[in-house]
């Protein structure tokens, strides 16, 4: 249970934060839209993974996702650097 | 322990029912204070104004007020880095200034900052009104909790976080959302205050999830600050790119005298078809790189997130102003308009008030659910059902007290004493956290019905006291053409006052004991089965 509601909160956060911020570097438009999107629409991404970190029965494959979720998006984030 | 399940039940109802209930009972009750004290601060404006009875608004024209704060700033804090000046509108009386030091120079102390400066539009200078924090003060708990910065601000989101993942899965766990809208079954227990909760949330749903969301919202850039840390270089330049104000530039150490705000003002509102100037910010005042930039009412339009257009500081030359925002940015500040409730008028207003009445009776009646869910006729209540029950009440009756204790206090302190302004909000805190320890000490019915009804003197009491001690009590106002404002207030507090006193009045009575009706009802309805 430690490990399924600290993997929804954090790790949930975690992934949430990665793939609002890949958003923003990627959405395209002018950076400053790019970015008020991303922010608006995290916290309901947050919200459903959340949920789903409960609603999904097996607890490997919970942390496996949202972490991967987080670790996946945040390192296309390193690797194309920041928006020029 | 009874009713504590430790692993997450089977089926996506089910899951959610138990999410939605331990969600809800781990924020509830600081869901609950900030509930109440936001809905209060829909009225932050009007409770500053009954907090300073000596002040009555007199119109001032905005260009006219502009000016004398700035001739007043000059005197007060003339070499500052900057002055933010909130000039007086409809609901505000005052014009209220934040000066902003400039750096000291290096190795000696950073210098304090300084308080908020409150100038009386009608003298020009700094008011002699009372010092109190007034309306500000519910508005600032209902997000900081009264907590150092940020930790207030990251548990008010951790908290409205709870309530968005609570709504979602309280909407999942409903399967017959519109049917309960019609059904409210008094005096049945356990039934009763299921009946209340789905009432209360399937009611002003939309609100519910509108305020919680919007709410997240304000504070996205401290919650979620990463987009813009990879699309800007700091996180004022996104400011600024959202807000159209231009680039800061460094003081020349140059003195120029700042030319005259009152014709930039005038010059913006010429710009704004039936606009409103609602702030201004001056850089560098009395050097030659000084700008003015002057910010739109809030109140304009539904986007609280105003244009902005600014001046030159030496000429009034126009330097530059904000683009029309994109859909994004409109999108976060009209999202910011919804939660303060801006572009409100008075009736929104109330109806904006009344919803989050609403709101705050569904976390309340979703605490007490849960105590009577697991109360068990004759059976001695477990240790955790004594804990919540506890809290509840604390959380529930005794938050009132506190703040009709804030609004006794603002008129029984001496309007002159040093430091009045904290030991007003001291009496909020002891009174509420005196009143919740008192509560302890009768048994939980007792204590529910003696807290509410405390609850409700205090508040009948403020009427009273503000008649004995202003020469603006009912007596005068509530047959007399003008003061609105404070017959207003003074009947708000009478009907806060007969709602609490309604409250100790039902939870005085004994429940119907119905133990065999329960188990049917537990049966057909497996909402909030958890």
């Amino acid at each position: 249970m430690a490990a399924r509601a600290s993997t929804a909160l954090l790790g949930g956060y975690a992934a949430t934060a990665a793939i609002a911020t890949l958003a923003a570097r990627l959405l395209p438009g002018t950076a400053v839209e790019a970015t008020a999107w991303a922010m608006t629409v995290s916290f309901l991404l947050y919200a459903a993974i959340v949920l789903w970190a409960f609603a999904e029965r097996r607890l490997m494959r919970v942390i496996a996702t949202i972490w991967l979720a987080a670790l996946v998006p945040a390192g296309i984030v390193a690797a194309i650097g920041l928006r020029p | 322990m009874t009713g504590v399940q430790d692993e997450v039940p089977q089926g996506l109802r089910k899951v959610m029912a138990w999410i939605h209930g331990w969600l809800g009972l781990l924020a509830g009750w600081m869901l609950f204070a900030m509930f109440l004290t936001g809905t209060a601060s829909y009225f932050r404006p009007e409770i500053t104004q009954w907090m300073q009875p000596e002040m009555r608004a007199a119109p001032v024209p905005p260009e006219r007020s502009a000016a004398d704060a700035v001739r007043y700033l000059q005197t007060l804090a003339g070499d500052a880095a900057q002055w933010a000046i909130y000039l007086p509108d409809t609901r505000t009386a005052v014009t209220r200034a934040y000066v902003q030091d400039a750096p000291p120079p290096p190795g000696s102390p950073p210098k304090k900052r300084r308080p908020e400066i409150v100038i009386d539009p009608a003298t020009g200078v700094q008011t002699t009104a009372r010092d109190t924090r007034g309306g500000e003060q519910f508005y600032r708990f209902h997000f900081q909790l009264q907590l150092p910065h940020p930790w207030g601000r990251w548990l008010a989101g951790l908290c409205g976080m709870f309530m968005l993942v609570a709504i979602i899965s309280g909407v999942i766990t409903h399967k017959r959302i519109f049917a309960d809208f019609f059904l409210l079954r008094w005096g049945k227990g356990q039934r009763s205050w299921l009946d209340a909760h789905n009432v209360s949330a399937v009611l002003a749903l939309p609100y519910h999830a509108m305020i919680t969301y919007t709410g997240l919202i304000t504070l996205a850039a401290l919650y979620m600050p990463w987009p813009a840390r990879t699309n800007f270089p700091t996180p004022d330049a996104y400011y600024r790119a959202m807000t159209g104000e231009p680039p800061e530039t460094p003081a020349t150490g140059r003195a120029v005298p700042l030319a005259s705000v009152s014709a930039m003002v005038r010059a913006a509102e010429r710009e704004w078809p039936g606009g409103r100037a609602s702030r201004l910010i001056v850089r560098h005042p009395g050097d030659a790189a000084a700008t003015v930039t002057v910010v739109r009412h809030a109140g304009d339009g539904m986007n609280a997130r105003g244009a902005t257009i600014t001046y030159a500081g030496t000429d009034g030359r126009r330097l530059a102003a904000s683009a029309p925002p994109g859909a994004g940015v409109a999108t976060a500040g009209v999202m910011l308009g919804l939660h303060l409730g801006s572009f409100a008028g008075p009736a929104m207003r109330w109806l904006f008030f009344l919803l989050g009445l609403t709101g705050t009776a569904m976390v309340g009646t979703g605490l007490l659910l849960w105590t009577a869910k697991r109360r068990r006729p004759g059976a001695a209540p477990f240790l955790g059902l004594r804990l919540v029950e506890r809290l509840n009440i604390a959380a529930v009756a005794a938050l009132p007290a506190g703040m009709a204790a804030f609004l006794l206090a603002n008129r029984l302190i001496p309007a002159g004493q040093a430091g009045r302004a904290d030991t007003e909000v001291a009496a909020m805190f002891w009174i509420w956290g005196g009143v919740a320890v008192a509560g302890w000490l009768r048994p939980a019915r007792r204590a529910w019905a003696e807290t509410l009804a405390l609850s409700a003197v205090l508040f009948a009491a403020i009427p009273v006291v503000n008649a004995i001690t202003t020469d603006r009590g009912l007596d005068r106002t509530l047959f007399g053409d003008g003061d609105a404002l404070f017959r207003a207030f003074d009947l708000a507090m009478l009907a806060i006052a007969l709602l609490l006193a309604f409250g100790a009045s039902r939870a005085g009575r004994r429940p119907v004991p119905a133990r065999a009706p329960r188990r049917r009802i537990e049966r057909k309805e497996p909402a909030h089965a958890g």
